[in-house]
């Protein structure tokens, strides 16, 4: 239960901490949280199906109070609890956040509203969280971010809609279960074509959060115009929500309606993974190529979930985890590019290499590690969701694969604008400390998981095996 | 040691060195970033060679996994047999030859010890390439040469004039590499489907078990895959158009990676895999029939390439066709040994080219060269010596090499034997065709340059005289059974003791009549060749035109048969048109306007629901009753037609 409290409290405290010590505290406050997650990691019992942290179950309305994770969420707890200090760390030297405890607050917020989503085990909870951490990262896009109004209230708008559909697929879910516990929602056996209504419902909530092509036009606008600190919350957190409730809420709550969606998503993500990645080709804007090549990262996770078979499963689980890794590196290369050139147009930019060789050297591993090359562990999750859609399908399998080669063009493209050719511009700062700090630990962790991905799966595996076989236990009908 | 240990010091040595180089050789002096770069490179062939001294059976090692999932697991593991320990000599004994080399070619450059950092990392990923014991492994060393491969080609990338060309090449060679690692990829994961494993031995037992008919669907589309991945690397018809523009990094990286090493990875792959192939003779013969296609395109493109590193990359080109003509025709260790000379004249010539470019300022023009042959008298002898190896000359090191493949045609048809006679013809044509333009007549340079003109120092000489000798005397690897009582066929031998497949496979050897006569037919061609080109380019004075000026057939030559342009507009047009075109109208036209409509929508009706809060009791009281019959009749429809 410290888990969820520590961060609402770091959110609570953060809003009267004068803004000349908010930065260390935000840091450490952040790390104090990592803290906890660690031991929570290291007491971690991967045989029990449920670690419960608090649990109540005597609220109105069949709703509970029930919280707690399994090797899954605890995966997401963990990658949440540890992005967000290298985020604030990423974002140390921002003058415009960074001293702001308003934007720490809200940091802290959202943190808490992503380790309730991660670790809701009541639909009505798993809800409410889900829609709290919209509120934090409008309020950042709003106050700290340059977006027009109308490109906020596409963001929002669009994806609380989203998320009606899910509330209402619990709803009606629980017309079959006792309550809106998670084991009583699975447990509920529902009709084929009710499943089918349910699970899209509960699928329009993640396709536009993941975002499914063609669900996906909130998000480079919202990108682009966001702070750096907010898309990378969005990319590498928030978007996590979504791909993760696909495995844990999505399917297993209605697998009976899986047989009419399973060809529908997996279609729509294989070709928004090709549509974002063609897209990305001949792009100038750099944070914007980084949002569709996001896309089409994600497109694949989601494709891979549609397949619904352990292998794919885990490695969607290291893929979610690499791809938080190498957006936070993307998208505070964009930012050290775009405030220190004052444009984020890459035709602008050529031969940064010469004049910051640290940041040419630490862009290049980022932009290797983002092409998933072999000892990285995008090439890890890359591998094993493009095997598995092959065998579920060839045709499916070779078209995915194509990103391989797409995804090489427009990085080695972006990398070859921005940093290489003679220098068109006089002076350019290299990285700071806390820059290489970042670029050096997401490295790392980039070729920890790349050498030893077996961290992740060993981590996973007995929870996605749980939800296997609920996905795979003859059905009463 | 065991070779366990020992081995896995041959991977570590160039690993360290690219990573002291890496890090703090941005401090070190140039002659100590040069001795380490090249010590970490020349220890592990000491340690290869003692090695290749006590091996007698295959040596499994495995090294740990990396992942375990359900139907396979993705292991690291070395496997040291044959093959991998000749590939391995090949790497490290060519590799220390071309980093003491490269210690006097980049001398002052101000990226030395990255160039040195880089070229160990390469000689890395390489021996993993050659060493690994499974598929994985093999794409492990196989990407991260590619990676090395794009660092090194772009490595002069802020150069004023060409830095963005040099990059573009660069970016050019990753992403065709790339098309072809999808084909590896996908063999692997149709493996995986088949025998559920990776590994290179296991895979060789399952397939006793798992029938796998001869020429079936399954046998057929890994075949081909891998065959992909080769085209790739190797650059094949398709796939070839990156190699002659990687000739844009430093030359001695076009010697080692895109010469001698790198490049003969898909050799390598059809070799390794000789099981798989065995059992698909249709693929055999589209290797035959590619191989022998980019062999006969490819020299005839180096007929009018006025650039002399271009002559060489196309000759290259062509070569590496020779060799997959080998492995169509089942000659696995044919090609092998054609990879072994070929090494040695190719890395000769392009080092010797380096240094014919350094004295010349940097020209790369051979209508700007001419008469060298007096200024650099040991340049002169090395490169003629290459020359005359990859023409064929009698009893030079290409020439046995050569012979064998010509032999394997022999059997297979009068029109593939001609073709092969035809390509290497080109090659003696166009070989001499530079080597006369290079060295002899007057030079045709500028005065500035002509000054200049000096031989290459002794740390660039020295490892072009030692690789002029293993030119010279490398056929005594393979020689021909007639020409010495014991001790023939000796690589042939050697390979296929310890390599799985080989031995299954035995080369077929022409009977010594019709061999000799071959011989004696190509070595009489060679020299007529030669004569011929003497005639022309020495008698006659004939100089080349420029390149602009060709006409004719010789037009279509020097354009690369329009291969780029070809490409260009079949793929690269229509796809950057769909991305600056029709995908933004897509996002913009459609999909954007949709969604705008829908908040507009959202927005005004919330401005028509808030009228509805209008304070008055007696408006939330209608409201409210008109919410409690909503739902009751909701929950009656509900229950009358949902669970009926």
């Amino acid at each position: 239960m410290e888990l969820l409290i520590v961060t609402l409290a770091l959110g609570l405290i953060s809003f009267i901490i004068p803004r000349n010590n908010i930065k260390l505290f935000g840091l450490m406050g952040s790390l104090v949280s990592a803290g906890v997650a660690i031991f929570h990691l290291l007491n971690f019992d991967s045989t029990a199906p449920l670690t419960t942290l608090y649990e109540n179950h005597t609220l109105p309305f069949g709703m509970t109070f029930h919280i707690g994770y399994d090797g899954l969420g605890l995966l997401m707890i963990m990658l949440t609890n540890l992005i967000i200090p290298i985020i604030l760390l990423s974002n140390y030297n921002n003058s415009k956040t960074s001293e702001s405890s308003l934007f720490h607050a809200l940091v802290f917020l959202m943190q808490f509203g992503l380790l309730g989503v991660f670790s809701a085990e009541d639909g009505i909870l798993f809800y409410i969280f889900w829609e709290f951490t919209l509120i934090p990262i409008f309020l950042i896009l709003y106050w700290f971010g340059n977006g027009t109004n109308k490109i906020l209230l596409k963001f929002f708008i669009y994806t609380l809609i989203g998320s009606l559909g899910m509330l209402l697929s619990f709803i009606a879910l629980r017309t079959h279960a006792t309550s809106f516990d998670y084991v009583d929602l699975v447990a509920a056996k529902l009709p084929a074509k009710k499943a089918c209504w349910i699970m899209s419902g509960i699928m329009l909530a993640f396709a536009i959060k993941i975002p499914v092509f063609p669900f996906h036009t909130w998000q480079p606008d919202t990108y682009t115009s966001a702070p750096m600190s907010a898309t990378m919350l969005l990319s590498a957190l928030m978007l996590k929500m979504a791909l993760f409730g696909m495995i844990k809420w999505m399917l297993p709550l209605a697998p009976e309606g899986i047989a009419d969606l399973k060809w529908l998503v997996l279609i729509l993500s294989v070709v928004g993974l090709l549509y974002a990645a063609v897209m990305c080709i001949r792009m100038n804007d750099i944070k914007r190529l980084f949002a569709y090549a996001s896309i089409s990262h994600l497109g694949l996770i989601a494709a891979g979930i549609m397949i619904f078979t352990k292998d794919a499963l885990v490695g969607a689980s290291v893929q979610i985890v690499n791809h938080s890794i190498i957006a936070v590196g993307l998208f505070l290369i964009a930012e050290i590019l775009e405030s220190r050139l004052n444009t984020r147009n890459m035709s602008e930019m050529q031969g940064t290499a010469t004049l910051a060789p640290k940041f040419g050297f630490w862009f290049a591993v980022i932009a290797f590690a983002s092409v998933s090359i072999p000892f990285t562990a995008g090439f890890i999750g890359e591998f094993t969701l493009l095997k598995e859609l092959t065998d579920f399908n060839p045709w499916i399998g070779i078209l995915s694969s194509t990103t391989l080669v797409f995804g090489a063009v427009y990085t080695l493209r972006a990398y070859q604008l921005s940093m290489f050719g003679a220098p068109k511009n006089e002076i350019f700062e290299d990285l700071r400390w806390n820059e290489i700090a970042v670029f050096f630990i997401l490295s790392i962790a980039v070729v920890v998981f790349g050498l030893f991905p077996h961290l992740i799966s060993d981590l996973v595996g007995p929870s996605l095996d749980r939800i296997l076989a609920i996905f795979n236990a003859p059905t009463s009908l | 040691m065991a070779t366990e240990s020992l081995i896995l010091l041959v991977l570590l040595f160039p690993l360290l060195g690219g990573i002291i180089n890496g890090i703090v050789g941005k401090n070190l002096s140039e002659s100590l970033i040069g001795i380490i770069g090249t010590a970490m490179v020349a220890i592990p062939f000491i340690i290869s060679f003692s090695i290749f001294l006590s091996l007698d059976k295959a040596i499994q090692i495995p090294l740990f996994t990396l992942i375990q999932m359900s139907k396979f697991s993705l292991n690291a593991g070395l496997q040291v047999d044959g093959l991998a320990i000749w590939m391995t000599m090949i790497i490290t004994g060519i590799g220390t030859l071309i980093h003491i080399f490269s210690m006097g070619y980049m001398k002052g450059d101000s990226g030395f010890h990255k160039f040195f950092a880089y070229l160990n990392l390469f000689v890395f990923s390489m021996l993993i390439l050659v060493l690994g014991s499974s598929f994985f492994m093999l794409f492990f060393g196989w990407e991260g040469v590619g990676i090395c491969s794009y660092l090194l080609i772009g490595f002069h990338y802020n150069d004023k004039e060409k830095g963005m060309l040099n990059t573009l090449a660069a970016r050019k060679a990753f992403v065709m590499n790339r098309i072809g690692d999808l084909g590896l990829l996908i063999a692997c994961f149709l493996l995986i489907g088949k025998f559920g494993s990776l590994e290179f031995t296991e895979i060789a037992i399952k397939m006793k078990t798992i029938p796998i008919g001869m020429d079936s669907l399954a046998i057929i589309s890994i075949t081909l895959c891998l065959f992909l991945a080769a085209t790739g690397k190797s650059a094949q018809i398709p796939l070839f158009t990156w190699l002659p523009d990687a000739m844009a990094g430093p030359t001695p990286v076009s010697a080692l990676i895109h010469a001698a090493t790198m490049v003969t990875a898909g050799i390598y792959l059809v070799v390794r895999s000789n099981f798989l192939f065995e059992l698909a003779p249709y693929t055999q013969h589209i290797i035959l029939y590619i191989g022998l296609a980019t062999s006969l395109v490819a020299a005839f493109i180096a007929m009018r390439q006025n650039d002399i590193k271009k002559v060489l990359a196309y000759s290259t080109v062509s070569q590496l066709g020779l060799m997959f003509v080998a492995l169509g025709l089942g000659s696995y260790s044919v090609a092998i040994f054609h990879v072994t000379t070929h090494a040695f004249f190719k890395a000769l010539l392009f080092l010797g080219s380096g240094s014919i470019i350094l004295a010349n300022h940097h020209e790369q023009n051979i209508t700007k060269m001419g008469g060298l042959k007096k200024y650099m008298p040991t340049t002169h002898m090395v490169f003629l010596i290459g020359t005359l190896a990859i023409a064929g000359f009698p009893f030079l090191s290409g020439f046995f090499s050569k012979d064998e493949i010509l032999a394997a045609g022999f059997g297979h048809g009068p029109i593939i034997f001609g073709l092969l006679i035809l390509s290497a013809s080109l090659t003696a044509i166009y070989m001499f065709r530079m080597y006369f333009l290079v060295f002899f007549g007057e030079f045709r340079g500028d005065n500035h340059t002509r000054d200049h003109l000096h031989e290459s120092p002794a740390v660039m000489t020295i490892p072009l005289i030692v690789l002029a000798i293993l030119s010279i005397f490398g056929g005594a690897l393979n020689f021909p059974s007639f020409m010495i009582e014991s001790g023939s066929h000796w690589l042939d031998d050697f390979l296929s003791h310890s390599t799985f497949g080989l031995s299954a496979v035995h080369p077929h050897h022409l009977d010594t009549t019709i061999a000799v006569g071959i011989m004696i037919g190509t070595s009489l061609l060679t020299l007529t060749i030669i004569g011929i080109s003497y005639i022309i380019y020495v008698t006659k004075k004939k100089t080349t035109k420029e390149e602009s000026e060709f006409i004719g057939w010789e037009k279509l030559s020097t354009k690369k048969l329009y291969f780029d342009e070809l490409y260009h507009s079949l793929f690269v047009k229509p796809i950057e048109w769909k991305s600056l075109n029709v995908l933004p109208f897509i996002e913009n036209g459609i999909l954007y306007k949709i969604i705008s409509i829908l908040t507009a929508f959202v927005v005004s009706s919330g401005n028509q629901i808030r009228k509805i809060q209008s304070g008055i009791l007696s408006s939330y009281y209608f409201w409210m009753i008109i919410g409690i019959v909503g739902l009751i009749g909701y929950y009656l429809i509900y229950f009358k037609f949902w669970n009926s």
